[in-house]
């Protein structure tokens, strides 16, 4: 039945490193959004693999179903949950992550070893098994409706366990009647909290983002101009600089018009 | 309108065995029915409905396998031999003693689920945060977390595929329907809930870790054999000799993803925290069923599928065994929580059932199936009783509590010390008959070894399950210690059944065992 062919060598080649590294990089990044795009990298090296070995259905379902739609939902997952709800990155155990990283080296080793030694010299049986129902997703379709039929309905069952116990852990009922909004500001005055809006972020010459603070009438930072998350991922400027650069800029035009 | 094209090749229908297949395909069906009872009945009618619902078709699935059993019986004097479902499912005698067994074992779970006397044993809302003010309210409102009626049927589903599945692909997604419930329901407790999550969380981790161990053992035997069917694979291996390493690596892998469900030595360590932290009635449903599932898969998977590389398994479980009889009994005799005890000594048990299964004969899988049976009654109701002991802040498990406990309520702490003894394996209980059982078998296979370890096990086995015997009738009772509430008649016949088995069981064991013996067939 024929060989790898060299388009594929090459693509494999180049591809197989990145797609290790990037694997690496979703244990190592340190940031969870950082984990996820490395996350999507691998995925997406998955589905250029299964598209060059003559698997079109799974390489579509790889970009689609993970890439599209899993990776999505992480993504989403960690803006709900909020960047600065951060990880504590202690080991408990000492020496945990070593001995880790040495059981997976080992176990790595193994895997090698082991099917490093199986014969790869021939394809077995892939143009059989993707022209016997005239396509590879016509021959996935004859898999999945005769001889798989019966996992592929329960699945079903673990579909509607996912759906309930997401709904079991997540969803709130309302207890007693729902707040309107008269009641809410109702609300707010009795509890004596802020009732206005809070303030704007700083409005400056050279900056005027969301990150920057506005200042306070005493010339000190207003820390509620600024959205909490930025200040916890440390993405928060500080207005002191914007004010000396125009305070100097002004003492030179000052000196400028004087002389 | 789409035409079909002249030249395109028509898949031919699949062949559903419905009639071999319904105690599953009830049981699936009732935890559908249970989701809708949640969706579309008011909160108050909602528990009535679900236990109703659920009794019933648990019964009736019951009622099935039973008649299964009996026609073929009549037929040929044996059990049903078919595979169902395309090849996908075999339905044979070990796939129906352990589907009634399983089936039975969820009836007493159902049971436990319902109590409601003593406050309930789940959260109101399982998703309002602990020690929150909507978690007050919700709980003074009376509310009860119904979903885990159907959580529960789609676990005992995946329970009853997961012995009778033929295909390594149909046990995985079985070993998935299985799993994704009990994960959930270990986090519902309604009392110290952030041990119960972090329960919870710690099973699904190490749980979806070993899942993937399973995948990827498939994976490689697939590449070995070319299927994943075990007929295939049982083809394969006794036909060619070539590149083992494959069959070997993913042998082995296959045994991790099914020993750490079983709670097999190194693969234990998820037991004492999960069984602890989860909610009692689902520890007890757990420690019984999970168990007779997954021992269902393994020797599904290494007899039929496996049997051909015997010499190559066969010194790994005797490793495991011999390690997990010790670990659990000896780990077992340092633990103050009764529950976390039990959690060992359900260690220690899978290791006394490893011993039948590396008997690798009929008898050794007809006094592990035995075995199953016996020990799966006796711990749904020791964790029952448990349950039923309790102080102010709900269930009192360290042992100091239990002191004189008998002397306060004899007929609990009675039947408490009899299911000690049932695990301990002395005679007249049902322990000592599975016990002789798997020993039995295990000698005519020539595993004196694996005996000797495992009398001397049991020896330290009885010696901490008298110790708590000893401190519930013979230490004076602590001031102020918990009680023995009155449960409600759900709970009270839980207990009663496992009690009543386990006497049963060891003194009239034949019609069982015989039961069992027709039963230890395998097909492929």
């Amino acid at each position: 039945m024929g060989n790898t062919s060299n388009g594929e060598a090459v693509l494999f080649w180049i591809l197989a490193p990145i797609t290790v590294l990037a694997a690496l990089a979703v244990v190592g990044s340190k940031k969870a959004v950082h984990s996820a795009l490395w996350m999507a990298m691998v995925m997406v090296n998955l589905a250029m693999f299964f598209a060059v070995q003559s698997a079109p259905f799974l390489a579509v379902a790889q970009v689609v179903v993970y890439t599209g739609a899993v990776m999505i939902l992480f993504l989403f997952v960690l803006m709900l949950i909020g960047v600065d709800s951060s990880d504590s990155l202690v080991e408990t155990i000492r020496g945990q992550r070593i001995a880790a990283m040495l059981a997976g080296i080992g176990f790595g080793v193994l895997m090698i070893a082991g099917i490093g030694n199986a014969s790869v010299d021939d394809f077995n049986g892939l143009t059989a098994a993707n022209s016997a129902q005239g396509g590879n997703v016509e021959g996935l379709a004859a898999l999945i409706f005769t001889r798989y039929v019966f996992a592929f309905e329960a699945i079903g069952a673990l579909l509607i366990t996912a759906a309930l116990g997401a709904m079991v852990l997540a969803h709130r009922e309302e207890i007693g009647e729902k707040l309107n909004q008269k009641a809410l500001s109702i609300q707010r005055f009795k509890d004596g909290g802020i009732v206005t809006p809070l303030p704007a972020p700083g409005v400056y010459a050279r900056h005027n983002a969301v990150d920057m603070p506005a200042l306070l009438p005493d010339g000190t930072a207003s820390e509620l101009s600024v959205s909490p998350v930025l200040r916890a991922r440390g993405d928060v400027l500080e207005p002191d600089d914007s004010v000396a650069a125009e305070a100097s800029q002004r003492a030179q035009l000052g000196k400028g018009s004087s002389s | 309108m789409i035409r079909l094209a002249a030249s395109e090749t028509l898949i031919p229908a699949p062949n559903i065995e419905y009639y071999e297949l319904s105690p599953i395909l009830i049981v699936f069906g009732v935890g559908v029915l249970a989701v809708l009872v949640e969706a579309f009945l008011p909160r108050a009618h909602r528990l009535h409905a679900q236990l109703a619902l659920c009794l019933t078709g648990l019964v009736a699935a019951f009622v099935v396998v039973c008649t299964l059993t009996d026609e073929a019986q009549e037929n040929a004097r044996a059990v049903p031999q078919k595979v169902a479902a395309e090849g996908a499912v075999a339905i044979d005698g070990m796939t129906l003693f352990l589907q009634g067994t399983i089936l039975l074992l969820g009836v007493v779970a159902v049971l436990l689920l319902a109590e409601r006397r003593l406050g309930g044993e789940f959260a109101a809302s399982a998703a309002t945060v602990p020690g929150s003010a909507a978690e007050k309210e919700t709980t003074r409102l009376g509310w009860v977390q119904t979903e885990i009626y159907p959580l529960l049927m789609f676990s005992i589903g995946g329970m009853l595929i997961f012995p009778a599945a033929n295909d390594l692909l149909l046990m995985f997604v079985a070993l998935e329907v299985l799993s994704l419930p009990l994960y959930l329901l270990c986090g519902l407790a309604r009392r110290r809930r952030l041990l119960s999550q972090e329960a919870a969380l710690k099973y699904f981790l190490l749980g979806a870790f070993s899942s993937a161990f399973f995948l990827y053992g498939i994976a490689l035997l697939y590449g070995y054999a070319g299927s994943v069917r075990l007929s295939d694979i049982n083809a394969a291996v006794s036909g060619s000799e070539d590149n083992d390493a494959l069959l070997l690596i993913g042998m082995a892998l296959l045994a991790v993803g099914l020993l750490f469900k079983v709670g097999a030595v190194p693969f234990h360590a998820w037991t004492p925290d999960v069984y602890q932290g989860a909610p009692t009635p689902v520890t007890a449903f757990m420690a019984a069923a999970t168990k007779v599932a997954a021992f269902g898969a393994l020797l599904r998977v290494f007899y039929v599928g496996l049997g051909g590389a015997k010499w190559d398994w066969h010194p790994m479980f005797w490793g495991v065994a011999m390690v997990t009889m010790l670990f659990g009994s000896l780990v077992a005799l340092v633990q103050t929580d009764v529950k976390r005890m039990l959690a060992y000594s359900s260690i220690a048990h899978a290791g006394f059932i490893l011993v039948g299964l590396v008997a690798t004969n009929a008898e050794g899988l007809s006094a592990t199936m035995f075995y199953l049976l016996a020990y799966g009654f006796s711990t749904i109701a020791a964790f029952a009783i448990i349950s039923l002991v309790r102080d102010g802040s709900g269930e009192a498990t360290h042992l100091s509590q239990w002191a004189g406990l008998g002397r306060r309520s004899p007929v609990v702490a009675g039947m408490f010390a009899l299911l000690l003894l049932a695990f301990a394996g002395i005679p007249l209980t049902s322990g000592f008959t599975a016990k002789f059982a798997v020993f039995s078998a295990s000698a005519s296979a020539g595993g004196t070894p694996l005996i000797v370890v495992g009398v001397l096990s049991s020896t330290v086995a009885a010696f901490f399950y008298i110790r708590v015997i000893v401190l519930m009738f013979f230490s004076a009772p602590v001031t102020d210690g918990p009680r023995v509430a009155v449960p409600s008649l759900t709970t009270a016949l839980a207990v009663w059944i496992g009690v009543a088995v386990t006497v049963f069981l060891g003194v009239l064991p034949q019609p069982v065992l015989d039961l069992a013996d027709n039963a230890s067939f395998l097909i492929s």
